[in-house]
């Protein structure tokens, strides 16, 4: 299924781009994802896994499954104000 | 009378605008919170900025002001008007990065406790991140809150 993956702040320099779009299988979740793209991009591996996900605009956690056609976002803990 | 603005925006904070905004017949006292760029930050790691750059998940930032907004309803019933609002883009030291606005009949209802638990719980959901940029470079901030998967 394809999933749009969005990154912000840190993992978005460490992945060198905005979005992706993946294509993963179906019931996969946030930490498989995680590790789907660590592959990809070693160099973000050690810090993805200590992002902060959000499916479809919610947060969410490892265990999260991804929807078909989601947006799946990643970025650190938020520091607005 | 109850009015809700949420938003996240590049352009300038108008606070004496969003008062007249949120302003209603039943409404006498407004507390607002505002945020500024500190070009000087003294304490324990005493550093100057020379400006920020904010980066947002903007249609989930917008969602989240505006959730922040619905959870000081619920827990101030007596506040009226509310605004929630954070900017994003390059910002100057001095100029207002944020503004939580309420508003209520009088002073004594909670209001100032409703804007304070705004700002706070801004800090803690509102995706939105800062770059400080200053003499020794550049330096993404992160916040310390982990939010509860749907919170």
């Amino acid at each position: 299924m394809k999933v749009r993956v969005l990154f912000f702040a840190t993992i978005r320099s460490l992945i060198g781009q905005k979005e992706l779009e993946v294509n993963v299988p179906e019931g996969t979740t946030v930490a498989e994802l995680k590790s789907i793209l660590g592959k990809k991009y070693p160099e973000a591996d050690p810090a993805l896994s200590t992002m902060l996900a959000a499916v479809n605009r919610e947060f969410s956690d490892d265990e999260t499954e991804i929807p078909e056609n989601a947006e799946v976002a990643f970025f650190p803990h938020v520091s607005g104000g | 009378m109850n009015k809700t603005i949420a938003a996240v925006q590049e352009g300038d904070l108008d606070l004496n605008q969003l008062v007249k905004e949120l302003a209603t017949p039943d409404a006498g006292a407004v507390c607002i919170f505002t945020g500024l760029v500190r070009a000087v930050t003294s304490g324990e790691a005493p550093h100057r900025t020379d400006h920020l750059e904010y980066q947002a998940y903007i249609p989930m930032a917008e969602e989240k002001c505006a959730q922040v907004a619905e959870e000081i309803r619920e827990r101030w019933p007596a506040v009226r008007g509310i605004a929630v609002i954070q900017r994003v883009g390059k910002l100057q030291p001095e100029e207002p990065t944020v503004a939580v606005l309420c508003t209520a009949g009088h002073r004594d209802t909670g209001v100032f406790e409703a804007a304070r638990y705004g700002i706070d719980r801004l800090k803690e959901i509102v995706p939105v991140w800062k770059k400080e940029v200053g003499p020794d470079g550049e330096t993404w901030v992160e916040g310390s809150y982990t939010p509860e998967p749907g919170e």
